[in-house]
């Protein structure tokens, strides 16, 4: 009976804290369907499920071509984050060499360093090479990742260096074990730093509105702020039908992430 | 060493296959542009318009497209003004750099000091443009020494608002608002109640200049840096005090709402009855009317009692023309200007989104007099600007510091509904400002 | 010695692709922040003058410069322990063995997925005195309408609670999959021995999830003293610069100033925060972290 009882109450818990969290997100939903006047005299419940404001966003700013670009630079950043992250996480645990702590101190230091005081320089360069408005310019910078780099150490620390001694004695290279021993068993940290490095990228604003010129290449959330004005009366239902449809790819991946995720966990538990 | 070697490449083909989907795409590109080239002169046009305000331009520049085959321009939205212009930083006098850019009112002296830009001066004079069809006010903002700089583009001024529906429940005659500020101040009292407010004004740095300028007060020294460069600020006279003052008495009345720094909560607490009047720009007015479910009434900037009206500055923004592109472009650009203040274009532009035409004329067309006779609230905005005097306090100041010196105003703003006296408000602001017109002179 | 050398080539060779991207997009616009740290800059960013360190003399006399440091250090306190602590409590919650969990779990990991544009439209919304939803919640359970952004007094408090839950997502995520690498053979003994939950909450879990932990703790610090999206879409840093942080002054002077050798001396001096932080967060705590 106590075993129901606290069942009970677990859900219940849970499903409080699913109401927190998720309202905003449901509030966004129900003023993406309301009319600029309907909003402005304070509704929140619509009263006719017109879909007319998501058709005006997709109007307004070429949303189809925005969205597949971020899921274009979003993709190959973490293709370029997990390769690049992982081979240097792999050497700062199980490889010992001279300088290697200096290098890892480094590269904690990179996270610290504001990127709004980088920008302009980080520009300029990316100018030089040509990569401005282009997919190079919107992904190279950020293959390598202090936090991937720092992520993945986190959980190669974890896994028993006596493997590792044992694949030295039995002559296995560091390559292969790195490639059939460690990255299976950090499958859970890869997938982590996969979604992790896939969101962070589509969420970005500020770089590639800097190193894009025109829609060819640029990504979704610079169109939710070009449906925001200052001096005309911004629609609000427009731009929550646009938050909506930028969010929507996202809240996919994480519900279906989530899953693989788990999946990640079960194998990587067997030790 | 297999290892290493494995590992290059899988790194050399992750960069291969990147480098090599993109140079397909530059190609493609490339190849588009070339095809262009030998038809049509490409313009590139960076703007800051977005929402509503894009899709009037794009229909311009769409419009001016077909029109012709020898030009072709190409909107592109490079954020707000403040992105814009760190971009245009960069890629000025590269191949990245646009022939025609948009640029805030504030940013004009900026503009002028890069060194960047061509003055649209020189175009007018080569082929005998006639100005003078241009409204005179909007050219006198633009005109730096003699000299036009840029082609005014999108130009607004600061209006009170008010809700007619809330004046008669008050007892207030809704055809009357207040001129002054005791008529603003006692009209605000009678609307107030119920948790509803008189009045607001948005924490924004160009309503305290617009109800200096109204005054005849000036902003910096030097004529408003117009006559030289300025070296200190002149807006914490008696002039700049009367709007502080206003402002912490009806705070402090409790018959002003604080409405913060955003447009749209302005708006939104307007339309949803939480104060009854509040000044916003001419370009909002056409949206405020539709949307709101009550009758909405347009009026001048209120004054201090005794004080004659001078008028408003032009806010807004201009286009610039970029030296370090070729000449064919810079060509193919003026035609575009050219095309943009011609009476039929600004009427739209008007029509379509409350800015002033450049060119007055334009009011004359039917399009404007079909959509004042359903709006006469905007025939309001265009009388005020057309009752402006010229002087240097209604020519806008010229400084380079101009953003901080808005955030300034901001800060001195939100300090009064906190208690601070308005003169130890104003004090401190002019002071801090005139600290960055000194560093500004070190540069 | 050829050995060592065989072992530093080998060691670069892993390490050379971080260290070069490293190198290009962070070590050197770095030095060149310095740099410019230490001179007068023209509108476009061009080195005019040396000024030596003035530019960080007037930042300590400078109050704007005291009331954002004090913004940033209060953000801090703001967002860092209750985004850690209410991730934890999820997390916690989400690990029962419980039919439909993998529901429960990614809705609270769902803000991951929610970028600080989209976020901030929403809260901004939600704040609204006019119309937004709080208000409106709040006068029907009888309290009295707020202007929460534009009074002094809760605006940083607002920003930090948007912030909060936009963090909610990742941190509950990270600290979940933490919490699933504990092996549970670990509860099931401590079951038969007879440890009370709360014991082995104390005893197993929390030193388990000691290294995860610590990684949230250390990246959410470092987040924290770098928020901008949210402040400049929520407030502009006002109401009287309450909400005005150290990225945000830095932004502000970089890209609306055009004043790049402040921004850059202001850059600095966070950049040494931070790092003093992180090194006393690592001393301190990467003892206590057990690795299993």
């Amino acid at each position: 009976m106590s075993l129901l009882i606290k069942k009970i109450s677990l859900y219940a818990i849970l499903v409080i804290c699913t109401i927190i969290m998720m309202f905003p997100i449901g509030y966004a939903f129900l003023i993406s369907f309301l009319s600029g006047a309907e909003l402005l005299q304070g509704k929140w419940w619509p009263t006719t499920w017109s879909i007319k404001n998501y058709v005006i966003a997709f109007e307004k700013v070429p949303l189809g071509r925005y969205l597949w670009n971020s899921f274009v630079v979003s993709f190959i950043v973490m293709v370029g984050q997990l390769v690049v992250s992982s081979l240097a996480a792999f050497a700062f645990v199980f490889l010992r060499f001279p300088g290697r702590d200096l290098l890892f101190f480094l590269t904690i230091l990179t996270m610290l360093i504001p990127w709004e005081a980088t920008v302009i320089p980080n520009y300029l360069t990316v100018q030089s090479f040509g990569w401005t408005n282009n997919y190079l310019g919107l992904t190279i910078p950020f293959f390598a990742s202090a936090f991937g780099i720092f992520l993945l150490r986190q959980h190669f620390k974890t896994i028993p260096f006596e493997l590792y001694e044992s694949a030295q004695v039995s002559g296995m290279k560091h390559f292969r074990f790195f490639w059939y021993v460690v990255l299976p068993l950090s499958k859970t940290s890869l997938a982590t730093l996969g979604v992790y490095s896939f969101l962070t990228t589509w969420n970005m604003y500020l770089w590639p509105l800097l190193v894009t010129n025109d829609e060819s290449v640029r990504t979704v959330q610079i169109g939710l702020k070009q449906m925001q004005t200052q001096e005309m009366a911004t629609e609000w239902g427009v731009v929550m039908a646009a938050v909506m449809i930028i969010i929507l790819p996202t809240l996919i991946l994480i519900f279906i992430g989530q899953k693989q995720l788990q999946k990640g966990l079960m194998q990587g538990a067997i030790k | 060493m297999k290892k290493w070697i494995s590992t290059l490449l899988i790194a050399s083909t992750l960069v291969g296959c990147n480098s090599g989907s993109d140079e397909t795409v530059s190609k493609t590109n490339d190849q588009k542009d070339e095809e262009q080239q030998v038809q049509k002169t490409e313009v590139v046009f960076w703007h800051a318009m977005s929402g509503d305000l894009e899709k009037a331009l794009n229909e311009i520049v769409a419009d001016f497209n077909a029109s012709q085959s020898t030009i072709e321009v190409k909107p592109v939205f490079q954020g707000t003004y403040e992105e814009a212009l760190t971009k245009f930083n960069a890629v000025a006098g590269t191949k990245d750099s646009p022939t025609l850019m948009q640029t805030f009112e504030i940013g004009t002296k900026y503009m002028i000091e890069s060194g960047k830009i061509e003055p649209v001066q020189k175009f007018i004079d080569e082929e005998g443009y006639d100005v003078s069809q241009w409204e005179k006010n909007i050219v006198n903002y633009y005109t730096v020494n003699g000299t036009i700089y840029s082609m005014p583009f999108n130009s607004s001024t600061p209006v009170l608002i008010y809700n007619k529906d809330a004046f008669k429940e008050a007892g207030l005659d809704p055809e009357k608002p207040p001129m002054t500020y005791s008529e603003l101040k006692a009209a605000a009292k009678q609307l107030t109640k119920d948790g509803k407010y008189g009045f607001s004004i948005l924490n924004y740095g160009w309503f305290f200049e617009q109800m200096l300028a109204v005054q005849g007060g000036l902003y910096v020294n030097e004529e408003n840096g117009r006559k030289g460069e300025a070296t200190e600020v002149a807006f914490n006279g008696k002039e700049g005090l009367r709007v502080f003052e206003l402002i912490y008495d009806m705070y402090n009345e409790g018959t002003f709402y604080n409405v913060g720094q955003n447009w749209d909560d302005m708006r939104a607490a307007f339309q949803s009855g939480k104060m009854a009047m509040y000044l916003d720009s001419s370009a909002g007015v056409r949206t405020i009317v539709d949307s709101a479910p009550f009758q909405v009434g347009v009026s001048y900037l209120p004054i201090p009692d005794d004080v004659e009206r001078q008028g408003v500055i032009i806010g807004g923004a201009s286009l610039w023309l970029m030296k370090d592109v070729d000449e064919e472009k810079k060509k193919a650009a003026w035609e575009f200007m050219k095309y943009v203040t011609t009476p039929e274009v600004q009427a739209k532009w008007h029509v379509n989104t409350g800015y002033f035409a450049v060119n007055p004329s334009a009011y004359d067309l039917p399009i404007v007099k079909e959509q004042w006779e359903k709006y006469p609230q905007l025939m309001v905005t265009v009388n005020q600007l057309k009752e402006t005097k010229a002087t240097p306090a209604t020519q806008g100041a010229l400084i380079s510091i101009f953003p901080q010196a808005r955030q300034k105003i901001v800060s001195a703003m939100e300090s009064l509904y906190q208690g601070v006296e308005p003169k130890e408000a104003l004090e401190r602001a002019a002071n801090e400002i005139n600290r960055e017109l000194e560093m500004a002179k070190k540069r | 010695m050829p050995h060592t050398v065989k072992r530093v080539i080998e060691g670069g060779m892993y390490i050379l692709p971080s260290l070069l991207l490293f190198s290009i997009f962070v070590f050197y616009p770095m030095i060149r922040t310095l740099y410019l740290s230490m001179h007068m800059t023209d509108f476009q960013g061009n080195p005019t003058t040396y000024v030596g360190f003035e530019h960080f003399v007037y930042l300590f006399e400078d109050r704007n410069f005291k009331e954002s440091m004090k913004a940033t250090f209060l953000f801090v306190i703001y967002t860092v322990p209750p985004t850690v602590i209410i991730s934890l409590c999820l997390a916690l919650l989400a690990n029962e063995k419980l039919r439909g969990i993998q529901l429960f779990r990614t809705f609270f990991s769902s803000t991951l997925g929610m970028s600080v544009a989209a976020s901030s439209v929403i809260w901004m919304f939600m704040y609204n005195p006019a119309v937004g939803v709080i208000n409106k919640i709040l006068i029907a359970l009888g309290g009295e309408e707020r202007q929460w952004l534009l009074n002094p007094d809760t605006a940083l408090a607002a920003v930090a609670a948007a912030t909060v839950w936009m963090n909610i997502g990742f941190a509950f995520l990270i600290l979940l999959g933490g919490l699933q690498n504990i092996d549970s053979t670990l509860y099931e003994s401590a079951e038969i021995i007879g440890m009370s939950r709360l014991y082995q909450l104390w005893r197993i879990t929390l030193p388990l999830l000691s290294p995860t932990l610590f990684f949230v703790i250390t990246v959410s610090l470092i987040h924290a003293f770098q928020t901008f999206g949210q402040i400049d879409i929520l407030t502009k840093g006002g109401p009287m610069n309450t909400t005005t942080v150290l990225v945000y002054s830095i932004y502000r002077e970089a890209f609306v100033n055009y004043n790049f050798g402040f921004a850059s001396a202001q850059a600095i001096v966070l950049f040494f925060i931070v790092l003093i932080v992180t090194i006393v967060q690592f001393t301190f705590a990467e003892r206590k972290v057990h690795y299993q």
